[in-house]
């Protein structure tokens, strides 16, 4: 025996144990039923109050009154149709729901109604204060948007008009080195090319606050054309082969596999290349070694940059991503020249690429950076 | 984008043939920038007209009629799109080069669409700068 058969005959045991107020009235509108819930919340009445009088008598006047559920009863009476149910505040700050369900008898003769109320105080309680958490949690969303907004923009603006001025020197210095402000001697053609070479570094600071602000507000652009992951190793460790030199560190360049070509944004992976190596160099000391490994992977190009420098912290690993990061704690010991925002933009560039970046390290003994770039 | 040619020898001279009596209208609000322009264009022999922002720029133009205009894009009273656009409007051979502080790929197309010639970003070099105008010249 199985479903409803199974139960038959403890119906009364069911009703009586449901945790809702069920009552039950005929076409007069007066009370054939109340179950044991009905009895508990209203303590003072008893069976012989209740049974055979007007519903009007039995359940509060202004209950009537608010919800006319006397015109509702009469209603299901008349169509037959149920009533799906409403809600009822209570004074005192109580809130019920309830459904009105025609109870036919044989030939769809509607001879009685059942009413069910549910107390649901403290489920509108706590949709309320859902409803209040969601509307502060999105007001601090937008304050914070707002604000994020206005640093992106700000750090925009900054950039940009510090182009004009970069632009003003960097003509004059040009028209000195070509003579046109007449001959210079050999100590301010020195002095010259130092102002010139600060202002290239001053150029690629403006980059890269321009990058980061257009990284955040997803503005960067990813020009994707068919590219040689290998080639722009190759092109970056030329030029940036002077300064490993300077340092007398052993840079190598390993293509493991015959590379297959991918879809990207040359310039931009060469910016990746580019910050990742020159951190290699920075972070490891003279006579070390660099290995860069480019390896063709069955969905992606892998690329390993190698180095046996100082290493990275293993709690500072995943942070070495965030923008202004620079490694230790305090704003005043840090390096001079860096912002901290080469590994951020790397990541910017590899994760619009829909690559992967990370590093494997060890302090003291060296730290490996691999992105991968997919292939399709 | 135009490619920088190597100009053989000294700079000033050979530039000077080319660009002897050309007159250059240069368009930004940042005095400073001003001033490099007419060092820079003086230097190579070019009779140098300023305009502070889009509105004078339109009024010089008509006056002057310069061979070329050196255009900045962020400009009080009239930004320079929409001068660029006038200027094509009364003189569609106009030869406009749009020299922005801001590098965005939109932003280049739209100055081409308004009828610059070419659209250069700060900081530029001397040269590129200077090719960009021979070639438009000669062009």
């Amino acid at each position: 025996m199985k479903g409803i058969e199974s139960v038959r005959g403890y119906q009364e045991e069911i009703i009586e144990a449901i945790p809702s107020t069920i009552i039950v009235v005929d076409r007069n509108l007066e009370v054939l039923y109340a179950n044991r819930n009905y009895y508990a919340k209203s303590v003072a009445k008893k069976e012989r109050d209740v049974l055979g009088e007007r519903l009007s008598r039995v359940i509060p006047p202004f209950l009537i009154e608010k919800t006319r559920i006397d015109d509702k009863i009469r209603e299901v009476f008349l169509t037959g149709v149920p009533f799906d149910g409403d809600q009822l505040r209570y004074p005192g700050g109580m809130f019920y729901f309830y459904k009105i369900y025609p109870l036919k008898e044989g030939e769809a003769c509607i001879s009685k109604v059942v009413i069910f109320m549910e107390n649901i105080t403290e489920l509108t309680r706590l949709e309320e204060e859902l409803r209040d958490s969601y509307v502060k949690l999105e007001n601090a969303y937008d304050e914070l948007k707002e604000n994020d907004e206005m640093k992106s923009e700000f750090i925009s603006t900054a950039s940009h008009e510090l182009r004009t001025p970069i632009t003003v020197i960097n003509s004059y210095i040009e028209m000195f080195e070509e003579g046109m402000l007449g001959e210079l001697g050999i100590v301010q053609r020195e002095k010259i090319q130092i102002i010139s070479s600060q202002i290239e570094h001053m150029i690629r600071l403006v980059e890269d606050m321009l990058d980061t602000s257009r990284l955040e507000s997803r503005k960067l652009k990813i020009h994707k054309s068919s590219i040689k992951v290998d080639e722009i190793a190759r092109k970056v460790l030329d030029e940036l082969g002077r300064l490993a030199g300077l340092k007398e560190q052993a840079v190598s360049l390993t293509i493991e596999g015959p590379l297959s070509e991918i879809e990207g944004d040359g310039r931009r992976i060469t910016q990746v290349f580019n910050n990742l190596l020159t951190n290699a160099i920075k972070y490891t000391h003279n006579k070390g070694k660099i290995d860069v490994i480019i390896r063709d992977e069955p969905y992606n190009v892998r690329v390993s940059i190698v180095d046996n420098g100082i290493g990275v912290a293993k709690k500072d690993q995943s942070k070495i991503f965030e923008k202004f990061f620079t490694g230790n704690g305090s704003s005043l010991t840090r390096e001079s020249g860096r912002m901290g925002l080469g590994l951020a933009i790397a990541k910017g560039i590899v994760e619009a690429h829909k690559g992967r970046i990370w590093v494997e390290s060890e302090i003291g003994k060296g730290s490996t950076f691999i992105f991968t770039l997919p292939k399709a | 984008m135009i490619t920088v040619s190597s100009v053989a020898g000294n700079a000033g001279e050979q530039c000077d043939d080319l660009r002897g009596d050309m007159k250059l209208l240069v368009v930004d609000d940042a005095p400073e920038m001003l001033k490099a322009f007419r060092d820079i264009l003086e230097a190579h022999g070019c009779e140098v007209y300023e305009a502070e922002n889009g509105e004078e720029a339109l009024t010089k133009y008509a006056d002057m009629k310069p061979d070329v205009v050196l255009m900045d894009i962020l400009m009080p009273r009239l930004d320079g799109i929409s001068a660029t656009k006038r200027i094509i409007q009364d003189d569609p051979l106009a030869k406009i080069i749009v020299i922005s502080a801001v590098g965005k790929s939109g932003l280049e197309k739209e100055c081409l669409v308004a009828g610059a010639k070419e659209f250069i970003v700060k900081p530029f070099k001397v040269k590129e700068l200077l090719n960009s105008i021979d070639m438009l010249v000669k062009g």
